[in-house]
């Protein structure tokens, strides 16, 4: 509900009468919510394969049970194997103070997801929106905040619950989300690794550049979308898979995997169970670390 | 006096005997800057007010609408305070265990300890699995746990480069065979890759190559 | 980086002294003696297995087809052995076994290995080697390949 809308109510209102006052909603406002379909509603009619439940059916399986945190890259390093010698080169992840901040539900937003903040941000650089959103949920500001995709109502992690380096288990896979490095205004060759033009043979002033952007008069005469051109290179969303997570050291946050993971070292790199794989086994440390800490969290929020 | 001819050059000095004027409407046209005025502070609403004076009191200013104040939380105690290098911390875990007495990394450290193994030297590193390998230090990379060693061989008339992770589990040992008796002036010998070629086997042809650098 | 064109010593007593490399086998990637690393981290599987893939198969060998270019001259092996000497003669296309490359190796404890030459070895279409004997050191990754008859005549692995 729109909070503003209460004001303007509250303006028609006759002051000494009953003040009506929205409820407030804690979560997060949608700013799409599902609509109920024209086509496919009605008994014993199947749902269409265009419609929103139909596409979460097929994305069901790949769809992690548990949420990921939010890492910081601290760098690389390696590990050596006692036993067979072998030398794996690694990323540190590091978590810090990752919580969770609030639900997305399929009634509100069409999906199940986990809103996930960490890091603490200083309450004057930010708004005052979002510092409302985190204080409703007695949660300090948090530097950075996205959310994770979960099956199922029980992967909505309770609110405020902290998110530790033992979430993650040693041996377990992940997938990796992050930004690449930018690389500014890159050419064709360099961005899409086309073969450019000769040296010699006629060519003048044109030998880094594309060929053709597409068929003439046949074709329709113009350049299809999506034709690969020149343009900024780097600095998108890359996803590394399958990354198997070498160390896990829950007092320092740190979360180690094997290889190279996109971005400069201080990205933000979100870390969430392998969708390539078999899902990990929750093991008893994971689930009393959860209680614990969903146990302190009141305690916390009435201290305070 | 002002009369004199000679004095008569001195009259552009007049002006600042005069004594200066100013009014009011001068300073003003004078200085932009204006005065400091603190912010009013706000007058409190009153406590005894009848309620049916209120509604004379625009909305904004009624005690309800007053903003709120909004409670800040404290952040949660961070991990990121506790352990400051990460990656320090998962290397100096790995050198725990890889090197506990810190020998290797002595015995490599060839900026601080003066009996380290240099450029130049000829080692011998002996692998887990019994073999062997001598060499010419061409170069030491100090990367903690990842510093490895550059060695050059000519095994069967064959030209062989490795270079060795130190801290490796599958070095056994690495010791020195022969030190090169005069200090090298680089770090990295990779000209020695030539002169070794023209010279043939190093340990043979040992004080040949020792002349050239 | 063994590829189409390139120059190989041989280093066993079949007769042939330079060889050129016409053909790499089972794979679309220069031959080498060792294995990329990258392609055996991101092929595991999660039983510790190596996934065993077509495109990236570096595992499957670094048998090359080789055409003889310059043959050892008859006369240098000792007379009784002359019938044996040059089992293969300037212009035959046989197969060969990459034994040491100039592109630098890196193993899995991660040293690198890099030798001064190009160099193989020829063998007949079982995988045996043609020659009886060899002179000079191979790489140690043929151990992992099966090329046991390889490394046991050769005076040294490295």
């Amino acid at each position: 509900m729109n909070p503003r809308l209460g004001k303007l109510l509250q303006l028609s209102t006759p002051l000494w009468g009953v003040q009506w006052m929205p409820v407030r909603s804690l979560g997060i406002r949608s700013l799409n919510p599902p609509k109920p379909s024209k086509y496919d509603t009605g008994p014993g009619l199947p749902v269409l394969e265009s419609a929103p439940e139909a596409a979460l059916r097929r994305k069901a399986r790949t769809t992690p049970h548990r949420t990921g945190a939010i890492t910081i890259k601290k760098g690389m390093t390696a590990i050596y194997d006692q036993e067979t010698g072998k030398r794996t080169p690694c990323t540190v992840l590091q978590l810090d103070r990752v919580e969770v901040v609030s639900h997305k539900t399929p009634k509100q937003h069409g999906y199940y997801a986990v809103q996930i903040g960490a890091g603490w941000k200083h309450p004057e650089n930010m708004t005052k929106s979002l510092l409302g959103h985190f204080s409703a949920h007695g949660l300090s500001p948090k530097r950075h905040v996205c959310e994770f995709r979960v099956k199922n109502e029980s992967g909505l992690v309770p609110v405020g619950q902290t998110i530790d380096a033992s979430w993650f288990q040693e041996g377990q896979f992940v997938d990796a989300r992050s930004n690449s490095k930018g690389k500014g205004f890159a050419g064709v060759m360099k961005r899409h690794g086309f073969g450019g033009q000769d040296r010699s043979h006629g060519v003048s002033l044109t030998h880094r550049s594309l060929g053709s952007s597409g068929p003439g008069q046949g074709g329709g005469s113009r350049v299809y979308p999506g034709k690969k051109m020149a343009g900024n290179m780097g600095n998108h969303q890359s996803t590394v898979q399958n990354l198997k997570v070498l160390k896990v050291d829950a007092e320092n946050g740190i979360v180690v995997v094997t290889g190279s993971v996109s971005g400069p070292k201080g990205c933000v790199v979100r870390i969430q169970d392998a969708i390539k794989k078999p899902w990990p086994e929750i093991g008893p440390a994971a689930t009393a670390e959860s209680e614990i800490a969903l146990t302190e969290e009141p305690a916390a929020t009435a201290a305070a | 006096m002002a009369a004199l001819p000679a004095m008569r050059q001195l009259g552009c000095l007049r002006s600042l005997m005069r004594t200066p004027k100013f009014s009011p409407m001068h300073l003003s046209s004078r200085f932009i800057s204006t005065v400091y005025s603190k912010k009013p502070e706000p007058i409190p609403f009153p406590q005894n007010l009848p309620q049916q004076f209120r509604s004379q009191i625009p909305i904004r200013l009624q005690p309800e609408q007053a903003p709120k104040k909004m409670k800040v939380y404290p952040p949660p105690p961070s991990s990121r305070a506790v352990c400051k290098d990460p990656v320090a911390h998962v290397a100096q875990s790995q050198m725990a265990v890889l090197d506990p007495n810190g020998e290797r990394k002595a015995l490599f450290d060839y900026r601080r300890n003066p009996r380290s193994v240099k450029p130049g030297d000829i080692v011998r590193v002996t692998f887990k699995n019994g073999d062997p390998f001598n060499g010419v230090v061409l170069s030491i990379r100090l990367r903690g746990v990842d510093t490895s060693v550059l060695l050059r061989n000519e095994l069967t008339r064959v030209p062989v480069e490795m270079s060795v992770k130190t801290f490796s589990p599958n070095v056994q040992s690495v010791e020195i065979i022969q030190r090169s008796q005069r200090k090298t002036r680089r770090a990295r010998l990779y000209y020695m890759r030539f002169v070794l070629e023209l010279l043939g086997s190093p340990p043979e042809n040992l004080l040949q190559f020792r002349a050239l650098y | 980086m063994i590829q189409l064109k390139s120059l190989l010593t041989c280093i066993d007593n079949s007769g042939a002294s330079i060889v050129e490399c016409v053909n790499v086998l089972k794979k679309k990637r220069p031959a080498t003696i060792g294995e990329s690393p990258q392609t055996r981290v991101m092929g595991e599987e999660p039983n510790g297995e190596w996934r065993q893939s077509n495109s990236l198969g570096n595992r499957l060998g670094d048998r090359i087809v080789v055409v003889v270019q310059k043959s050892k001259p008859a006369g240098s092996e000792a007379p009784t052995s002359s019938a044996l000497a040059n089992k293969v003669r300037r212009g035959d296309i046989r197969h060969a076994v990459v034994v040491r490359v100039k592109k630098e190796l890196q193993r899995p404890d991660g040293s690198v290995v890099r030798f001064g030459d190009n160099a193989c070895v020829l063998v007949n279409k079982s995988g045996d080697p043609v020659g009886t004997r060899m002179n000079g050191l191979v790489g140690q990754e043929l151990r992992k390949r099966q090329y046991s008859k390889i490394l046991s005549l050769a005076p040294m692995h490295v």
